[in-house]
């Protein structure tokens, strides 16, 4: 179980960037600080995918960020399986697999070496290296690449291999920043059932993405974000019901607007 | 920390532009620079030296002696043009149109001023521009035997014997007697330009995969996923310093043995005494020496390219974040060879300057090992302090996502 609890995350101005400020519009900008996430909570149960909603700029990839450790939130806590790991950074690590549109992998090495360098910095044993990459090379169909240099990959193997390489400590939580986009068909089928698979497996998997029939297809619960702030959190049920629509991209749009305005 | 090594170790062999950088570099263009540069200079010289340059000598009746050696110099041919040159003015015109390469002017009472007790004043007209210089030391030299003998002469009918002219000539002579030995005097001349080559090599060995490692890693996308994983930022930094360190070595360790390599070559073919003398006063315990000093050193370039690698956002900020540390390594070097720079207690704490100057008394053979110990002090504690900065750095997030 993964719970985000209150989260606040504020980046300072560059000079640069105060000095071609457009408008005063934006409620998240002050004088000195841009606050990306303002208060988002949301938590996730083993065998659940949440589904991580909002807009473009809503904060969604500070707040997975802040969850992968690799940003450290300015308050609120991040617990898996009751451990904060805002305050202890190198359980979480082992703790999560995270996987973003911009991870990219080492060029000049080979898939397998890859997978294996990150293996070894997660302190897993050779023997279990060699079993894990075999389970994960068969499981996302990457035999016939695995030797290959990743600078001569196409984008679909990439993402398998950026995939195995995720998950390839046996992670408690999946972290899934944008996975399919940029891909073709048969790759993001891969990837929906490469979900699908960790949920069977009882692993919670947070992700995020702009595909609300991905949503439908996979999720569990769905959390809403939009200027920095959580607008909703629950199931998918209780997203329609309070979107007031059985089609979820106007539900979608229902709560944004309906937060707008409040 | 030995995986993340390993692994960078293993990239940066497969990248043909590293190897360049590090290994093939050092190895072939080093060598291939100073064959050219020796062989135009050589050539250079060597048509300077057979040039035969014409020649006008107004007056020259009036030196007849000196005329005829002018005459018969294997550099110098008489003009047999249809100019004719008469006055000084001519002289230039001919020299600045091409017709003529020099002009002597004598005076028309050439050989009289001396028997008056006057001296006698000639003129050279060339052009000292076209680095032709050597035809005015020729000529001066032509002239000085010429006044030599008249002055012989001079000295002889005023009774004096020849045996006295020495003295009459120059009562006093001066002789340097020099408590420096071959080596030192090597050394002086070597040693001070020696760190030109090594110490800006060393820096080259560590900058370009610097890039890779800090600001390329960040271009790539791949930085974020190695802090996720469960090593230490100072485990992550070390591992990435010690890359860096190990090609700073490597380079510099090539460069000096493919130049020891070349060196042999050169003399295998050619009867080069001075390069032979001068090496083989160089032991192989100096040479090593020499080696181990510019290890702190190494590690000082390694974690400032490091530090500035991951400040940077891409590859080609980093190549210009690192360009001024390119150019500005080079004036420390020349601050050692300043008058009256000696490696000192003093001195032992600049950075650069003292490896500089201890590179060049271990090839003096007079480097004084307190010293020594000195510099390892001051360079350990400046590499240490940039890699806690380096560490520092990599765990501040306005560096790692700007």
């Amino acid at each position: 179980m993964i719970e985000v609890a209150g989260l606040k995350k504020r980046f300072k101005l560059t000079k640069d960037h105060k000095k071609n400020k457009v408008d005063d519009i934006d409620p998240r900008e002050d004088k000195d600080y841009f606050h990306s996430v303002r208060d988002v909570s949301f938590r996730c149960a083993e065998g659940e995918v949440l589904g991580l909603l909002g807009p473009n700029g809503a904060g969604k990839t500070t707040t997975l960020r802040m969850i992968s450790t690799a940003l450290k939130p300015d308050e609120g806590s991040i617990t898996i399986d009751g451990n904060d790991i805002v305050k202890k950074p190198l359980l979480g690590r082992k703790s999560i697999g995270f996987l973003s549109g911009s991870t990219g992998l080492y060029g000049r090495l080979t898939v397998k070496e890859n997978i294996e360098y990150f293996a070894k910095l997660h302190g897993m044993k050779k023997s279990d290296i060699a079993s894990r990459c075999d389970e994960l090379f068969t499981l996302l169909d990457m035999h016939k690449f695995i030797d290959k240099r990743a600078e001569n990959l196409s984008t679909g193997m990439k993402q398998k291999a950026n995939i195995a390489r995720a998950v390839v400590h046996r992670p408690k939580v999946v972290v899934l920043d944008e996975p399919t986009t940029g891909l073709d068909i048969m790759t993001t089928q891969t990837v929906i059932e490469f979900i699908k698979g960790l949920k069977a497996q009882g692993t919670p998997v947070i992700f995020s993405t702009h595909h609300l029939d991905e949503v439908a297809l996979l999720c569990d619960r769905v959390a809403v974000i939009n200027e920095g702030v959580s607008c909703f959190d629950g199931t998918v049920e209780e997203f329609k019901q309070t979107g007031n629509s059985e089609e979820l991209n106007q539900a979608f749009m229902n709560i944004l607007t309906e937060k707008h305005n409040v | 920390m030995f995986e993340v090594y390993k692994k960078e170790l293993k990239e940066l062999l497969r990248d043909k532009k590293t190897l360049m950088f590090v290994v093939l570099l050092p190895v072939l263009i080093f060598p291939i620079i100073f064959a050219v540069m020796a062989f135009i200079g050589t050539q250079a010289a060597l048509e300077a030296d057979q040039k035969v340059n014409t020649y006008v000598i107004i007056n020259g009746e009036y030196a007849p002696e000196f005329t005829d050696k002018v005459f018969y110099h294997k550099s110098f041919e008489l003009y047999k043009g249809s100019k004719t040159f008469n006055t000084i003015e001519e002289l230039k015109a001919g020299v600045t149109a091409g017709d003529i390469d020099m002009g002597i002017y004598l005076p028309s009472n050439a050989e009289d001023t001396l028997d008056s007790g006057e001296q006698s004043k000639w003129e050279v007209v060339f052009n000292d521009a076209k680095s032709i210089n050597f035809l005015f030391d020729r000529v001066k030299e032509l002239a000085q035997e010429y006044s030599d003998v008249l002055q012989a002469e001079k000295l002889k009918s005023f009774g004096i014997e020849e045996s006295s002219h020495k003295a009459i000539l120059n009562p006093i002579e001066v002789v340097k007697v020099d408590t420096a030995d071959k080596r030192e005097n090597l050394g002086e001349k070597i040693g001070a330009y020696l760190p030109y080559l090594l110490i800006p090599l060393v820096l080259m060995g560590a900058t370009y995969p610097a890039i890779d490692l800090g600001a390329g890693e960040k271009e790539r996308g791949t930085l974020e996923t190695l802090l996720l994983t469960p090593i230490t930022r100072t485990e992550l930094v070390l591992g990435k310093f010690i890359t860096l360190l190990t090609t700073s070595i490597a380079s510099t360790a090539i460069t000096v043995v493919s130049m020891g390599c070349w060196v042999a070559v050169a003399l295998a073919f050619a009867d080069l005494d001075f390069i032979k003398t001068a090496f083989s006063t160089l032991a192989v315990t100096d040479l090593l020496m020499i080696f181990v000093l510019l290890l702190p050193l190494a590690a000082i370039f390694s974690s400032l390219a490091l530090a500035i690698s991951i400040y940077a956002r891409t590859f080609k900020e980093a190549q210009n974040y690192l360009a001024p540390l390119n150019m500005g390594v080079f004036f420390p070097i020349i601050i050692s060879i300043m008058p009256n720079m000696e490696l000192t207690a003093k001195t032992a704490f600049i950075p650069v300057t003292n490896v500089a100057l201890a590179i060049k008394d271990i090839i003096k053979g007079t480097v004084d090992y307190t010293f020594v110990g000195l510099i390892f002090l001051a360079t350990a504690l400046i590499a240490g302090a940039l890699l806690a900065f380096c560490v520092k750095w990599f765990n501040r997030e306005d560096v790692l996502f700007r």
